[in-house]
């Protein structure tokens, strides 16, 4: 069988199908009608551009897979760094305070820059 | 002559006339689509509106070339999105189209009214006109009884007139599947056909 001769004489078939009751008419008309009052206008050149930029990625749902994606992975790969480097400084300082706190030393040597040198020194050592 | 009103990228924005015509030449073939799905003529001709809305609303600037690819997938979610919600709400409707004897649409034949409103055929006689109805109303009964996929691809590709890759687009289905759809479909319908003594 010949599908694409098949398929011509159902269309032939299905288009004489086509005359419908006068209600379906007419709420179709008022359909037609009210689609064509809420057409969107014409946008501005430079939005027309840039939904052109948009359809060649695939439209809206394009943008989502291949521009907002990377760009949201950088995000989390800078906040991650931020995180990681924030809570090593704050590691640092409680070391400082801990040795600080442990140890009997006199108050003079809080306030002695060599000292304070020298725990820093220990500490990168460390 | 159409009023072209802009140009982009080489390609005519559709105007208002050009939509007006567009939804007009495909508004009937539309309606009949969604009504081989859902069997149910409110809810098809529901279905047809909100696609027009949602093109004229959403792609209404786009190119007229577009406009039928852009209108038919609208179509066929508008229908695929009726069948979820007629999922979701399947006992109510069950309950409700026995309480309101909803079959009352089924059993009529929706082209009862093609012999009266039929003023182009003069010249046929009364029992060729009854047998082309006889005919076309079989025909519409096994594109209904086809497989969703099936009808879908094969309506695009003979009724539309799409070819396999925008009918492949329409579906959101590879073109291999538009043509095993087809091919399935034409050999079902043309066996439910002799089956009831129809040959084409």
């Amino acid at each position: 069988m010949n599908e694409m001769h098949f398929g011509n004489r159902i269309r032939q078939a299905l288009n004489q199908g086509l005359r419908l009751e006068k209600s379906h008419v007419e709420r179709l008309r008022a359909a037609r009608e009210r689609a064509l009052a809420r057409q969107r206008p014409e946008p501005a050149p430079a939005l027309a551009w840039a939904d052109n930029v948009l359809g060649g990625l695939g439209g809206w749902s394009g943008v989502s897979l291949r521009l907002v994606a990377p760009f949201a992975a950088l995000a989390i790969s800078v906040a991650a760094l931020y995180t990681w480097q924030q809570n090593r400084v704050i590691s640092d300082f409680e070391e400082i305070d801990a040795m600080l706190l442990t140890d009997d030393l006199p108050i003079d040597a809080y306030l002695d820059r060599g000292f304070q040198n020298w725990l820093k020194k220990r500490v990168s050592e460390q | 002559m159409p009023d072209y009103n802009a140009v982009d990228g080489g390609l005519t924005l559709a105007s208002r006339s050009e939509l007006s015509a567009f939804l007009e030449g495909v508004e009937r073939r539309a309606f009949k689509q969604a009504l081989f799905a859902v069997r149910d003529e409110q809810a098809a001709l529901d279905i047809v509106q909100d696609a027009m809305l949602r093109l004229a609303e959403k792609y209404g600037h786009r190119p007229a070339a577009e406009l039928p690819l852009l209108f038919h997938r609208i179509v066929q979610n508008a229908i695929r999105d009726w069948f979820r919600r007629q999922k979701v709400r399947s006992l109510w409707t069950t309950l409700l189209s026995s309480l309101s004897g909803g079959t009352e649409d089924e059993d009529r034949d929706p082209l009862e009214t093609l012999e009266a409103a039929d003023g182009s055929n003069r010249e046929s006689t009364p029992e060729e006109q009854l047998e082309q109805t006889q005919v076309l109303e079989i025909i519409e009964q096994e594109l209904s009884r086809l497989p969703e996929r099936q009808r879908q691809a094969f309506i695009m590709r003979y009724w539309e007139e799409l070819d396999v890759a925008e009918t492949a687009q329409v579906m959101g289905c590879s073109e291999g599947s538009v043509k095993t759809h087809c091919s399935r479909a034409t050999h079902a319908l043309a066996s439910a056909l002799k089956a009831r003594g129809i040959t084409l």
